[in-house]
């Protein structure tokens, strides 16, 4: 047990920790100290001096995110003396910044906005003319505007400790420092610097990406996982008008930290493709064409009826694990048989240097852990290819679920008894499929994936589903109950207690014991083998 | 030298008061220009005297300044920690820190390019820029300033015809401002390369300049 510091902030008492720092303390009393430079996870060089506090006995105020609990110590960091400080330092913030908040990306998430506007003084008494930099390209997808700029040196230090890669710097010095690289050098290789930009306090560190792309008003924030590889970084699904706008870290000491990669980060326009599978289709006998719901299934069953036995499924690492859980219920069902995955794997793993918990594996799938742990197999090759030769001409039952089978020929499945197909898009090589169910995307529903280390998490739908696409465990489960396997699920806690009722990986876990935060399955056996 | 055109030539020794030669005043060893090998037992300890050298395609380092460099790394803890010594040197050498100097600076020392250009732009007595033979620095800060500094920039300005920081034409000058040169009893000061030339008039920068050119020939 941690020796504990008992002190006094603003009037709250709160024992800590020794050794905690007086910014930190006061969170736990629910007061937040202002502050730029100070970030979790980062160095505090205490050079912005936004979070001096004013400490009862101290000669004069404190910076809070340096200065470490005492003993019976008494911090105010709301007092007036404290708000005088802050008002000052916020004074000399204004001098320079060119207040351009209506054009400005970080208008409605800045911390300089916010401050001035919660303490800082109604009115500038600066007369001196503002001096200008302008902005400057960084390269990768950072761009600079350095009148912005508050030189809290946060990116400076992402770079050189998390990062590990110093490529920021701050040139000059006095009211002509701004932060630069070696030239023109820029960001470019670096696989990280994404990040600079969301630890940026103000606007002076934007995304190409996002520029003038929305208002951080108008944006509904969803908790969802990172798809772009196994990781399953905890990310935020930034939305407006049923698109995803951009991807944000959120925080999560056991897998991401505060960070993300930035091939993850810009991963995220195949969310927002049109041209989906919008209605069930039926081809072949009768009754056929683009049908309700309760037809297809209804057809679905009739067809399969006859056809018990011999099942192969084509399952994918991108679908939940409720969605792969209703399958192999689905699938034992209808006789049994196998399931196989394809998933693509990158030649080489990248290292956040400085928090090397976060790794970009070298398996490109969010949800390879589950489909392992449910004993599918993988086939095909690095690329995601190949590997369905024995499905290909399968002459019982063929379910397809996920997988756009983009490699394979027009001929695929057509040997099949009954081949069915769910998927988000329509493929070439479906179009010998007998029933085409649309489904949604992970993230148009609720569900979880599990990570390279057997970490399982919770998604949360950010869009609306197209037409009447629906979860492919909501479809499958529905089937595989009317099949006399399991009850019909309703919901993805329900659909994944199913889960859990069957898979021994799974069993006990429960959406709440997960939560946001994630839990790991019962055995701890990687199975990505990177 | 007391028959030199200006009231002060650069050492506190011709004042009318006394007839000291340079070498009275500052010893032997600092006199003319300062040795290759840094000419001081703790390598770039003694400030240069005059600029030796200015060649900007000069390798970095060899022959004696690879001696003084390896002499100056021998002096800190760290690699990092020798950084500011061995920009002098490359400056000594070359004349200005372009950026391949720095990013040569970096790999010596096994620093990043961009830690190296904060660095070097943080100090201006670096030279980001080439500079002329003569880096004539005027002391524009409170003392000077209120003995007539502005008027002696523009004297300087307007015999090399150049504006604040450029080079004049023949290479001889750049005229910089500089804060304080810590000689407020003497204003106004003006630091020409190592040497102080106090008590400078707008009147007497021209023969200042003359005798500078004939000095660097």
């Amino acid at each position: 047990m941690a020796e504990m510091v008992t002190l006094t902030i603003d009037g709250k008492e709160v024992s800590v920790r020794k050794g905690t720092t007086i910014l930190e303390a006061a969170k736990q009393v629910g007061e937040e100290v202002p502050h730029y430079c100070y970030h979790p996870g980062l160095s505090s060089p205490a050079m912005c001096r936004m979070c001096l506090v004013e400490v009862e006995g101290a000669p004069k105020p404190m910076p809070g995110c340096v200065t470490t609990v005492a003993e019976g110590q008494v911090v105010n960091t709301q007092s007036g003396e404290a708000r005088h400080h802050r008002q000052g330092v916020l004074e000399f913030y204004l001098v320079n910044h060119p207040l351009d908040c209506p054009i400005c990306d970080m208008s409605g998430e800045c911390y300089l906005q916010d401050y001035v506007h919660a303490e800082g003084r109604k009115h500038g008494r600066g007369r001196e003319p503002k001096r200008v930099f302008g902005r400057d390209d960084f390269g990768g997808d950072v761009l600079f505007y350095g009148d912005r700029c508050v030189m809290c040196t946060r990116c400076v230090r992402f770079m050189s400790e998390v990062e590990q890669d110093h490529r920021l710097t701050v040139v000059e010095r006095g009211n002509r420092s701004v932060i630069d690289t070696f030239f023109d050098e820029g960001l470019d290789g670096t696989h990280f610097h994404g990040n600079v930009v969301d630890i940026c306090p103000v606007g002076a560190l934007v995304s190409k990406d996002f520029l003038h792309k929305a208002r951080a008003w108008d944006l509904t924030h969803t908790p969802s996982i990172c798809t772009s590889c196994s990781q399953g970084c905890n990310i935020d699904h930034h939305t407006r008008d049923n698109l995803v706008q951009r991807l944000k870290p959120r925080e999560n000491l056991d897998v991401n930290g505060w960070w993300i990669c930035d091939y993850g980060r810009h991963n995220y326009e195949w969310m927002n493709h049109g041209d989906r599978l919008e209605a069930p289709l039926v081809r072949g006998g009768e009754p056929s064409g683009a049908m309700g719901w309760g037809d297809a299934l209804r057809t679905l069953l009739e067809r399969a009826a006859d056809k018990k036995g011999s099942v192969k499924a084509v399952a994918s690492p991108f679908a939940s694990n409720e969605s792969l859980g209703a399958l192999k219920r689905l699938v034992d069902a209808l006789g049994g048989g196998d399931i196989v995955y394809r998933s693509p794997r990158a030649e080489d793993e990248v290292t956040l240097e400085g928090f090397p918990t976060l790794v970009r594996r070298k398996d490109l799938s969010p949800n390879t852990g589950g489909a392992g742990r449910l004993g599918m197999k993988r086939v095909g090759d690095d690329e995601g290819h190949g590997g369905l030769e024995n499905v290909a001409n399968h002459d019982g039952v063929l379910i397809v679920l996920g997988d756009g089978l983009l490699d394979q020929a027009e001929a695929f499945g057509a040997d099949a008894g009954l081949f069915v197909y769910l998927g988000t898009h329509g493929s070439a090589a479906a179009a010998e499929a007998d029933i085409v169910l649309p489904i949604t995307s992970h993230a148009e529903m609720e569900g979880t994936f599990t990570n390279y280390e057997g970490r399982v998490q919770r998604f949360w739908p950010s869009l609306d589903a197209p037409g009447m696409a629906r979860p492919a465990w909501l479809v499958l489960g529905a089937l595989a109950a009317e099949l006399g396997r399991g009850s019909v699920v309703k919901t993805a806690a329900e659909a994944f207690a199913a889960l859990a009722a069957e898979a021994p990986a799974f069993s006990g876990m429960t959406y709440d014991d997960i939560g946001t935060r994630g839990a790991v399955v019962n055995e701890s056996v990687s199975l990505t083998g990177d | 030298m007391s028959d030199a055109p200006f009231r002060n030539p650069g050492w506190a020794g011709n004042t009318g008061e006394f007839d000291l030669t340079e070498e009275q005043v500052r010893g032997d060893d600092f006199v003319g220009e300062r040795p290759k090998d840094g000419g001081h037992p703790s390598g770039a300890g003694a400030l240069p005297y005059m600029l030796a050298e200015k060649e900007p395609e000069a390798e970095l380092f060899e022959g004696e300044y690879q001696e003084r460099f390896e002499k100056i790394l021998t002096r800190y803890p760290t690699k990092q920690a020798s950084l500011l010594p061995t920009l002098g040197l490359a400056q000594e050498l070359r004349g200005y820190l372009s950026p391949e100097t720095m990013d040569r600076c970096a790999e010596l020392l096994d620093l990043s390019p961009a830690y190296v250009r904060g660095v070097a732009t943080f100090y201006t007595m670096y030279n980001k820029r080439p500079v002329g033979r003569h880096l004539v620095q005027v002391c524009t800060n409170i003392s000077c300033n209120l003995a007539g500094a502005d008027e002696v920039v523009d004297a300087f300005l307007r015999y090399t015809d150049t504006e604040l920081g450029e080079t004049s034409e023949d290479g001889n000058f750049t005229v910089i401002e500089a804060e304080c040169l810590a000689a407020c009893g003497f204003p106004t000061c003006v630091q020409i390369n190592s040497r102080y030339y106090e008590n400078v008039t707008p009147a007497e920068v021209p023969k200042l300049c003359e005798h500078l050119k004939a000095e660097g020939e």
